[in-house]
């Protein structure tokens, strides 16, 4: 994303895409609004990303930026029933966003102490919520970075609403999972859902960042969500992306870590036209420990495109990640995973798996996973594979009674199912497990 | 322990001398005069001086690529001389006649010309500055129907094969250096195996860099008729000065039906003092093509020079069952810099490529391995395999893997895997117990490393890379 | 096998030392004779690991007082190569893997090494391989080790065999036998003590390290030892180790501080 010139198509995309941002000048506090001002500042000065940068290849978004995007000023109406069904019932608090905008009605908050749940603009204003708002002051917009990420620049540039997430230290929210749930309703709009969680020293918890859409056409999410994780404390994350085939999901999801502190990532990817998703984990102190699982299922004429990096900085750190696609159809699977390994990281232990499937003739995929070391005294190792199903398993399969297309879809189902068995939800698992059983019977190219 | 480490990879380079010998040097710059001036002074046709314009001017629109992880202050294109040759004498009619004084650098260098290259049976062309001085064995060559000469004596004696291939594998538009390379290229070696014929023997060239402020800029063109084989060396060495010089050397490899050729170079230009004044900047195109079926082209690589290493050699397999192979060591120490690797380029069905990757780093070096797989949508049944793997001295280098894959068949299967170790104290503690001195421990350590790759080198070439890497690694423990 | 007139093979008096400046050996007074097996026992943390390593010179300890004789030789004098050509030899208890480097190769460098340190003929690769090869059946190992990595991708007891291996090639007047039981199945405990005692004779003297008493059912030692907090706290036969599987270690230093009390 350089700052040349870039054709009119682009530029006006650009342009509009902000100009909701700068019209509404009126806010709440004084940080905030001049955190909305200099990510609007370096937005403009951003350009869009195309197929030209390196990091942006394999991902062309002609397409969005040839949509004529409305900023949604509400949320859509969305029917309670359906609201119902996307939720996991293991989650007693809620918050559900729609089109960006907090929907009070749909959303339940269960009163835990030390734990405050809730949207932004309230919490700015609720009493309650004082003692934790500098707390949410240091680490909102801080965390990610936007000095060259256009779209993460252009979500801060909007920010009012947001989920935010406070566990204060020492309290641990147990199997209790909170579920953030960011509808979108189609019709050419674009929202900038945002995710802030903040865990106090010695804290854990569940969260349960989840995208889905209950309209049809075209539409553009930006997302951005922010991870602070205290010393010695532990988050699980759980990013389910089930837009609609016809959206566009740009995502961001940057996690500071500090001193013995674990975060555990699993993001699972099956909607969107063209989806990214940029994850990017930041360990600031020693002995951290960290995993990712990524599993993108896609067909059609998807891209589900997955830039992941991890930086160690200090020594003692360790780090795994397995992230596998499954392409069908025309689908184009891109990963690229970078291990940062900085001088002085001594004793990291680093690993970083990436698998893809096959499924098609028209299907590919373009993996690049990279390390970068400086430091001597260090054990990392990544290692790819593309491929589509062994011969002898189906082969094995079939020995046993089952036909091909059986024998196929059952090897399918346990490749996927290896990233998502380990959720610590378990209606999430039940979910996915349905969606992957699904998606192998009906979307077999 | 550091410290020992340090000693053991603080060597002087041994083939920092520079000889006097009276040179026929173009001025420094580069415009269409001097592209003219080259093509005038190696009395080339005008296809020849046709292709190199073109060529230039092509250059001309091009920038120089930022992508590779390496830095060095911008190259100023003028201030390049792009032609130096020893003077000649007369014409030389046998090895005697040969100017003392470069037989003295050869024979310093190790490189077996003249008496000592019949005791070792190895065919030898020698590249010294721009200008090939002297080819061995080439009647011996020719009795079986292989030409082996320099690059200039193919464009006189065999006009119609150099016409037809050049620029063929890497054509003049590839990239910038390349680009030069195509306007500028003074001469290097030309080989042609013919159908069935299998060469008797190893070719080889060396090649020298010896006055200062020149480019080397040779020309390596090798083609394999239908079931010929050949192996192929190269040696590059060249003198200490603490300018940087630049050498981008263009080779192009055409393997056709059932022909293999096999390729290896052990790379020890001067890689710049200890605090990373001088040395060679070696940006160079190495590019194979299986153009046949059941073609096999080989790379082999032993990169222990240069003050910054800029290489990909490749394999385009575009014959149905072609195999293509890279096997490389990267050594860096002090302030090298190499961004090296490979690209395998799947085009044509059951092709088969394998990559085997070591790169060590120590002082202050940064080693990164760079490696495109590609497999196009028709290559059906396609397969590679690539293993990367890194070793780090010390704790101020850096080792960096960035491995591309990108497949669009469903049939094919890829693998990557790459791994980073160290030479650590527990290791070196658990010889010393069994009674091994330190020093010993880390060549065992070292060669035990790269085994995988010296097992590609012929025996010649493996002994001498043993060695080199001794002399880079080894030394009095402090 | 005591035997009363052999010669003093080990004396070490007083021994202390110290790792990031954290003492860990307190004072550690020893003797071992020609022909004689000891055992040293103690609980995790006890200091007997530590002490093997600093036998051998593991540079990550630091001695700070003590001395150590190994036959005429000042041990702490020597760096751990010589003490290795001497006769020292520590199985180690994680012994390294060294991806790339042949254990044949090894082997025959670490042989040929002290074989020359001691004066001796060194074997070319041919008759290396007919010397080790009868050496491995004693362990009843493949020769198929020879060709892989030393120690990569080696089971735990295939670790422990290969060390014992390196012992009968080595041939020391002192083993150092660190934990070689850890990690043993039954039938593998019983190769390799099999292979101890065999290559045990009245002329070298073994140290075994152990936490368990199971190992000297199978070599059957002469001393026990006893160590807590960096020393030797306790001295018997063999009974001393049966006292201990029953007891565990608690009623030693029990004993120990009311001596000192």
């Amino acid at each position: 994303m350089s700052t040349v010139e870039s054709n009119p198509v682009e530029s006006d995309f650009l342009a509009s895409l902000l100009a909701p941002a700068a019209q509404t000048a009126e806010g709440h506090d004084l940080w905030l609004k001049a955190r909305r001002a200099s990510a609007l500042e370096r937005a403009s000065a951003l350009s869009v990303p195309t197929t030209r940068d390196e990091d942006w290849r394999f991902t062309d978004l002609s397409m969005l930026y040839r949509l004529k995007l409305k900023a949604a000023d509400a949320g859509g109406q969305v029917d309670s029933a359906i609201l119902t069904t996307l939720m996991f019932p293991e989650a007693t608090t809620r918050l559900v966003f729609v089109d960006g905008h907090f929907d009070r009605s749909a959303s339940s908050i269960a009163q835990e102490e030390k734990v405050r749940v809730g949207n932004l603009e309230q919490a700015l204003r609720d009493s309650a919520w004082r003692s934790t708002l500098g707390e949410v002051e240091s680490r909102l917009a801080t965390v990610a970075r936007v000095e060259h990420d256009v779209f993460a620049a252009a979500n801060t540039a909007f920010l009012r609403e947001a989920a935010i997430v406070h566990v204060a230290a020492g309290a641990q929210l147990g199997d209790t999972p909170i579920q953030v749930i960011n509808v979108a309703t189609g019709h050419a709009t674009g929202s900038n859902p945002r995710v802030l969680v903040v865990a106090g020293q010695g804290s854990g918890c569940t969260v349960i960042e989840d995208y889905v859409a209950v309209g049809g056409s075209a539409y553009f999410t930006n997302s951005v969500c922010e991870i602070a994780i205290g010393p010695d404390a532990e988050v699980h994350h759980i990013k389910l992306q089930r837009e609609a085939d016809t959206a566009f999901h740009i995502a961001n999801t940057t996690v500071l870590m500090q001193d013995n502190s674990r975060y555990r990532n699993w993001s699972v990817g099956v909607g969107g036209r063209i989806s990214r998703h940029n994850l990017h984990v930041v360990q600031d102190g020693t002995g951290i420990d960290c995993d990712m699982h990524g599993l993108a299922m896609i067909s059609g004429r998807q891209l589900a495109d997955t830039h992941s990096s991890v930086d160690h900085a200090l020594p003692y750190g360790a780090s795994r990640q397995v992230h596998k696609t499954i392409a069908g159809g025309s689908a184009h699977a891109v990963f690229n995973g970078k291990i940062l390994v900085r001088e002085g990281a001594q004793q990291t232990n680093s690993s970083q798996q990436s698998r893809n499937l096959l499924l098609s003739q028209r299907a590919k995929v373009d993996t690049k996973p990279q390390l970068e070391i400086f430091a001597d005294d260090v054990k990392c190792a990544h290692g790819a594979t593309v491929g589509q199903i062994a011969a002898d398993e189906v082969f094995y399969l079939k020995s046993r009674g089952l036909s091909e297309t059986a024998a196929r879809n059952l090897l399918t189902y346990a490749f996927a199912k290896e990233v998502v068995e380990h959720i610590p939800v378990a209606s999430v698992i039940a979910v996915l497990e349905n969606h992957i059983l699904e998606q192998t019977r009906t979307k077999e190219a | 322990m550091s410290a020992v480490i340090q000693n053991l990879v603080n060597q002087p380079y041994k083939h920092g001398f520079h000889t006097d010998i009276e040179s026929d040097i173009v001025p420094k710059g580069l415009n269409e005069d001097v592209v003219r001036v080259i093509s005038a002074k190696k009395r080339e046709p005008d296809w020849l001086l046709e292709f190199r314009l073109k060529a230039f001017r092509h250059w001309q629109t091009m920038i120089e690529p930022e992508w590779p992880n390496v830095k060095y202050p911008k190259i100023d294109f003028q201030d390049i001389s792009y032609y130096s040759a020893p003077r000649p004498k007369a014409t030389k009619k046998s090895m005697d006649e040969v100017d003392p004084e470069l037989l003295r650098t050869f024979e310093k260098l190790g490189v077996p010309m003249h008496e000592r290259a019949a005791l070792a049976g190895v065919a030898v062309d020698v590249v010294f500055d721009s200008v090939s001085v002297t080819t061995t064995y080439k009647e011996k060559l020719a009795e079986v129907g292989i030409i082996f000469c320099s690059f200039s004596e193919a464009v006189r004696d065999h006009p119609e094969l150099v016409k037809q291939y050049l620029g063929s594998v890497v054509p003049h538009t590839d990239n910038f250096y390349a680009a030069l390379n195509s306007a500028v290229f003074s001469d290097g070696s030309f080989c042609y195996i013919p159908k069935g014929v299998k060469c008797p023997m190893d070719l080889s060239t060396y090649f020298r860099i010896n006055t200062q402020d020149t480019g080397q800029f040779e020309r390596t063109l090798i083609i394999a008729e239908e079931g010929g084989q050949v192996s192929y060396l190269e040696g590059c060495t060249a003198p200490q000065f603490d300018t940087n010089q630049l050498h981008a050397a263009v080779v192009e490899l055409i393997a056709l039906d059932n022909a293999e050729i096999k390729y290896s170079t052990v790379q020890n230009w001067y890689a710049g003092d200890e605090e990373g004044k001088g040395g060679i900047y070696n940006f160079v195109t190495k590019r194979g093509l299986c153009k046949g079926f059941n073609s096999k082209i080989s790379w082999t690589q032993v990169e222990t020079g240069s003050a910054i290493t800029w290489k990909y050699p490749s394999c385009v397999l575009l014959g149905d069952n072609s195999v293509g192979e890279f096997y490389s060591v990267a050594l860096t120490n002090h302030h090298q810099q190499a961004d090296t690797g490979t690209k395998m380029v799947h085009v044509g069905k059951n092709t088969r490529s394998r990559i085997i990757s070591k790169g060590i780093s120590a002082g202050l070096s940064n080693n990164s391995y760079r490696g495109l797989v590609k497999i196009g949508a028709r290559a059906d049944g396609a397969r590679n395999y690539s293993q990367c793997d890194s070793m780090l001295i010390g704790d101020l280098c850096g080792a960096h893997t960035f491995p591309y894959l990108q497949v669009a068949n469903k049939t094919a299967t890829v693998e990557h895997e790459a791994s980073t170790s160290k030479i650590g104290e527990e290791q070196l503690f658990y010889f010393s117990s069994r009674g091994i001195e330190t020093e010993e421990a880390v060549s065992m350590i070292i060669n035990g490393f790269v085994r995988d790759v010296f097992i590609h080198l012929p025996m010649e070439f493996a002994v001498e890379a043993t060695k080199l890497l001794g002399l880079k690694l080894e030394g009095s423990v402090g | 096998m005591i035997k009363d007139n052999a010669s003093e093979v080990l004396k070490v008096q007083g021994l202390t030392a110290t790792v990031d400046n954290r003492e860990i050996l307190c004072g550690i007074d020893l003797s071992v004779r020609a022909g004689e097996v000891h055992a040293i026992m103690g609980p995790n943390g006890s200091g007997k690991s530590t002490f093997a390593k600093v036998l051998v010179g593991h540079p990550a300890y630091e001695v700070t007082g003590g001395m150590v004789r190994f036959d005429d030789a000042d041990l702490l004098e020597l760096s751990p190569e010589d003490r290795a050509r001497r006769g020292v030899f520590l199985g180690f208890q994680y012994p390294v893997e060294v991806p790339g480097v042949t254990n044949g190769g090894f082997l025959r460098l670490a042989y040929n090494t002290v074989q020359s340190a001691r004066g001796k003929e060194e074997l070319d690769p041919l008759e290396f391989d007919d010397f080790i090869r009868e050496k491995m059946e004693l362990l009843e190992m493949d020769p198929g080790f020879l060709e892989r990595s030393l120690n990569a991708g080696f089971s735990g007891g295939e670790k422990k065999r290969n060390e014992i291996l390196q012992m009968a090639l080595l041939e020391p007047r002192l083993s150092i036998l660190d934990e070689t039981d850890s990690g043993l199945d039954i039938d593998a405990l019983r190769i390799v003590a099999n292979g101890v005692n065999q290559l045990h004779t009245s002329e070298d003297a073994i140290v075994l390290v152990t936490h368990y008493q199971r190992l000297l059912n199978y070599i059957e030692p002469d001393y026990v030892h006893v160590m807590e907090n960096g020393r030797i706290i306790k001295t018997g036969d063999k009974g001393l180790a049966l006292q201990l599987e029953d007891r565990g270690y608690d009623w030693v230093a029990q004993e120990y501080r009311e001596r000192a009390a």
